[in-house]
């Protein structure tokens, strides 16, 4: 017999009561563990989203979003300036205009279509109008038959013209533009040279060195891209100085997208560009967007933080109040320790004991639910959010409801494999945490029914009963 | 030999100072069975807790072997307890989730008894005082009063002390029993040359001590 096994065999001297303690402290400790696993897994995937959001930074003209709203468009000088600012790595402008049927011989590969018509009802009434006009001076005798038809002449979509120093900047997925045929353009040189997107230069039989009339002046093909993008594939790229030449804008930008040297930069660099443009232009940076994109998943990382510390107080007063209960009730026996002459020391030693190996109890217990338990709540709390990031950013509706449900049922499928998923994410950091918490607890929990004890007086052993 | 001089406790409570032990005088020599009698109040309890270092003297000393008990420090006194006393309660106070023989062996720690000593020692203790070697593995809950308090007078005397200091040994025994342990103190006086001093309202086991403190109102009056 000595401190140890007294305090072990203590700690299990009441079957029910220790086993409530050390099931209430394992639950506790579950919650512990999943809440750093949740906490350590969700903080590895936002570092991940920002890692990969890129450093990109989009200024566009201030009320102007492709090609709707209105404003000024960006200056060269301007251009010179988000240049010239400090961390900017290199930029890529871009002037964007529309091709109609007066502009150009080539025909719009997209359909007009229901969207685009009602995009067109404006500008459509008010040619409608002039069309009738010059309809009444050439052919009068037709006019009551040709009001009505040419009053709304069937609208024709428009070929949209990219000018711009990189025609790598149209790519849709980040990557290099995919030329199927011919070479690329010279973003900054400012020959009539085009890429024309897959679908318009099947529409329109166009090959290399193919020509075709823009602007009332000759264009030659220098190759043939293709996105996967209907939108980009229909439209045609040429250097930024051709169109703002061909469109009477030699000065204008209509969007500039500035490549920021690191992503630690990015927030700083926003801001230094926010103050040199003033209101003249709205500027968007990936990491911003990204840091939009994942502020869901940050309020959870700091519930699982919330929740760690709310487990390890109520842990700690589990322990707590335990310790002083058994305490009180033993405070003859203390008496009678230190009355056949146990120091403080030792019976303080042998209480702490109890209260230890009730805790590491509880906290095998506990592990051992929390690694079945965390795997499929981590999974949960990162896959739904993940779905509302996304259906937020790409506005996917029912996609969201797909992966919710396929979400429900992984978290069963997975129970299988979670062991080895736990402990993956059981990074040293996360052990290390878990066990001072532990400790933490059985310290917290064993300090003040220490200091109780210490105030129990031998004498207390002769009172009558 | 232990020497009683002066001895005086007040406690203060609500309503004035109240004088428990009131300037007490006794010498007890080593080997003596000695017995404290005295009404209910009359200050037996606190005389005895001074005299086994489990409160503090208002004023006077307990000398112990020439040692002043009163003036020792926290730590030489709970010293002083593990080798020098030994308790006999009333009510046992063994500790109920060990055995007689974990009882007897958890004093020698106390005492300072090396691991590998023990358990022989709280044997022969156990034995000595007349408990059957199946009894001394069971708790204290599955033996009677008689032997429960035998284990507590093996507990008192497992590191030799120099004085027993017994509470109403008998108290909680029937007559029969009481007898019995009253005897194994009176053989153990004799037999290790332990100085005995027994609290007792017992008129019987009085009159069979070696000598008889009375006590009334905090004062020896024999």
């Amino acid at each position: 017999m000595n401190i140890v096994s007294r305090g072990v065999k203590n700690a299990l001297r009441s079957p029910l009561r220790s086993g409530s303690i050390v099931l209430m402290l394992a639950i506790s400790i579950c919650l512990i563990l999943s809440m750093l696993v949740a906490r350590s897994s969700v903080d590895a995937k936002i570092n991940e989203v920002k890692s990969t959001a890129g450093t990109n930074i989009t200024i566009s003209p201030a009320g102007v979003m492709g090609f709707s709203g209105g404003g000024d468009a960006l200056t060269n000088e301007q251009l010179a300036t988000i240049t010239s600012t400090a961390h900017i790595s290199s930029t890529s402008a871009t002037l964007t205009d529309q091709l109609g049927t007066t502009d150009t011989n080539l025909t719009a590969s997209l359909e007009m279509g229901n969207f685009g018509a009602r995009m067109m009802r404006f500008e459509s009434t008010s040619t409608s109008g002039s069309d009738t006009t010059t309809t009444t001076n050439t052919d009068s005798a037709s006019a009551a038959n040709s009001t009505t038809e040419s009053a709304r002449p069937a609208p024709t979509p428009r070929i949209t013209v990219t000018g711009t120093t990189n025609p790598n900047s149209v790519s849709t997925d980040g990557s290099d533009l995919n030329i199927t045929s011919g070479t690329t353009i010279n973003g900054t040189s400012s020959e009539l040279v085009a890429l024309i997107g897959d679908s318009l230069a099947t529409k329109n039989s166009l090959t290399i060195g193919s020509t075709f009339t823009a602007y009332d002046k000759t264009v030659t093909v220098s190759g043939i891209f293709k996105t996967n993008n209907t939108f980009q594939d229909s439209g045609i790229i040429m250097p930024l100085a051709a169109v703002q030449t061909l469109t009477d804008q030699t000065d204008a930008v209509s969007s500039v997208i500035a490549k920021v040297d690191s992503s630690d930069n990015v927030s700083s660099t926003v801001t230094a560009l926010k103050t040199v443009l003033g209101t003249k232009a709205d500027i968007v940076s990936q990491v911003e967007q990204a840091a939009a994109s994942v502020s869901s998943l940050e309020s959870i990382s700091g519930l699982a933080l919330a929740g760690v510390i709310g487990a390890t107080i109520a842990g700690a007063i589990i322990i707590l109040l335990a310790m002083i209960l058994v305490v009180r009730e033993r405070r003859r026996e203390i008496g009678v320790l230190k009355a056949i002459g146990g120091s403080n020391r030792k019976v303080i030693g042998q209480f702490i004991i109890e209260a230890l190996t009730l805790t590491i109890i509880g906290s095998i217990v506990g592990l051992t639910f929390g690694v079945l338990v965390s795997g499929p709540m981590t999974n949960s709390l990162v896959s739904s959010s993940q779905t509302s990031s996304n259906s937020t950013t790409t506005r996917s509706g029912p996609g969201g409801n797909d992966s919710a449900a396929k979400m429900i049922g992984r978290g069963f499928g997975q129970i299988s494999n979670n062991i080895t998923q736990v402990t993956s994410s059981i990074t040293p950091t996360v052990f290390i945490l878990s066990i001072s918490i532990t400790l933490l607890i059985a310290i917290i929990g064993s300090a003040i029914p220490a200091w109780f004890i210490s105030r129990i007086r031998p004498a207390e052993v002769l009172r009558t009963e | 030999m232990l020497v009683v001089k002066d001895l005086t406790k007040k406690f203060i409570s609500a309503s004035g100072d109240v004088t428990a032990i009131d300037n007490v005088n006794l010498t007890v020599q080593t080997g003596e069975f000695a017995s404290i009698i005295g009404k209910s109040g009359s200050g037996k309890s606190t005389l005895l807790s001074m005299l086994g270092a489990l409160d503090i003297p208002t004023s006077g000393s307990i000398e112990v072997d020439g040692v002043d008990i009163a003036k020792l420090s926290a730590s030489k006194q709970t010293a002083y307890r593990a080798k020098k006393i030994g308790f006999v309660f009333q009510y046992y106070n063994l500790i109920p989730n060990l055995t007689a023989l974990e009882n007897v062996m958890l004093a020698l720690e106390f005492g300072g008894m090396p691991a590998n000593k023990r358990k022989a020692r709280a044997v022969q203790l156990l034995n000595d005082v007349g408990l059957e070697p199946d009894q001394q593995l069971r708790k204290p809950t599955r033996l009677s009063g008689g032997q429960q308090q035998r284990v507590s007078i093996a507990r008192a005397l497992a590191n030799r002390p120099a004085i027993v200091l017994a509470d109403e040994p008998t108290g909680n025994l029937d007559s029969e029993n009481g007898k019995k342990i009253f005897d194994l103190l009176h053989k153990l006086s004799r037999s290790e040359k332990t100085t005995i001093l027994a609290v007792t309202h017992d008129m019987d086991i009085a009159g069979k001590t070696d000598r008889t403190f009375k006590l009334k109102d905090g004062k020896i009056t024999i």
